[in-house]
């Protein structure tokens, strides 16, 4: 091999040719899009939601005829009452708390006693009945208990 | 064809890892999905995690203390965030009913009917309140409610961690 073709072997191992497609404006746009997502995207997990399935229960008898046969639900009413702006006071049978927790134990309770008597979850029918000045927020408490004691029919009363 | 020497960086692994945050933002992402939530409310927290699947069968209603002690309601209704008024003292009708009642049974506002006023048992109510404002506000919404036979009513609220 003489030194001319040495010579041109050792600089076709150092050059590379750019094969394939040029990514640069690919890059270009792929960031554009990134970017915009980010900024436009409002993201899931900040808020969520309490369900009901019977929004409103209205008090008192009143003079709707019940069809032959039908078996009323065992009635739970939760009384709320707001002695000061800040707190709120549910009393239901015996219990009287301001406290979320204690009210949910209790509340767990009673529904057992009540699944003890021979009434199951769906035949329990839990009634909220807050004053007119209770605040909502006070109410998604007592209603948060009463989910979390496992109630399946939780309602909203009409205010006393 | 000209002899181009390969310089700079490997751009390689940066368009993986920019395809994978493009591939996560558009699935977490809501873009251009307007409830008509009022993002200015405070409202309640809770801890109960619940999520609604279908948002496309709601209606979210803004509810916040208005004037004469009666409650200001506000909705997406036909694309705009209007107003609805428990009754209009100038006509006399009832918007917020007659709305629910449009969502609930068709444009009939009856129960039964088909096409257009087919019934939508579905149908849920998502109720955006203030945290602060009194039962008597939040009463006549749910009265409503119970009028046009809605079943599902939710209560939007914030996450809080224990």
């Amino acid at each position: 091999m003489t030194n001319d073709n040495i010579m041109k072997l050792q600089t076709s191992k150092k050059v590379h040719y750019d094969s394939g497609p040029n990514m640069t404006p690919m890059v270009d746009v792929v960031m554009v899009i990134l970017i915009f997502l980010m900024l436009a995207g409002s993201f899931v997990g900040s808020e969520h939601f309490l369900v009901s399935n019977i929004p409103f229960s209205q008090s008192g008898a009143g003079d709707v005829k019940v069809p032959p046969g039908f078996i009323p639900d065992e009635p739970l009413d939760i009384r709320v009452d707001s002695p000061t702006p800040d707190q709120f006071i549910a009393t239901a049978g015996q219990i009287r708390t301001g406290d979320e927790k204690v009210l949910t134990a209790a509340l767990t309770k009673m529904r057992q006693n009540m699944n003890k008597a021979g009434k199951t979850d769906d035949q329990i029918q839990v009634k909220i009945g807050p004053g007119k000045k209770v605040k909502y927020r006070f109410l998604v408490q007592v209603y948060e208990a009463a989910l979390n004691a496992g109630f399946k029919k939780i309602a909203f009363a009409t205010s006393h | 064809m000209p002899n181009i020497r390969e310089g700079g960086v490997n751009v390689t692994p940066l368009i993986d890892i920019v395809m994978c945050l493009i591939i996560f933002f558009m699935l977490v992402a809501k873009i251009g999905i307007d409830t008509g939530a009022d993002q200015r409310i405070s409202i309640p927290a809770s801890l109960q995690e619940l999520d609604i699947k279908d948002m496309g069968n709601t209606l979210t209603l803004n509810v916040v203390p208005g004037p004469l002690d009666q409650p200001m309601i506000t909705a997406l209704v036909g694309g705009v965030v209007q107003e609805l008024k428990l009754v209009d003292p100038a006509t006399g009708q009832k918007p917020l009913l007659n709305t629910l009642k449009k969502f609930r049974f068709g444009h009939d506002l009856k129960p039964g009917g088909t096409s257009d006023s087919s019934d939508n048992p579905e149908f849920k109510v998502i109720i955006r309140g203030d945290e602060d404002m009194g039962y008597s506000y939040l009463e006549p919404v749910l009265i409503t409610c119970a009028q046009a036979q809605v079943k599902n009513v939710n209560f939007n609220t914030r996450k809080v961690t224990q």
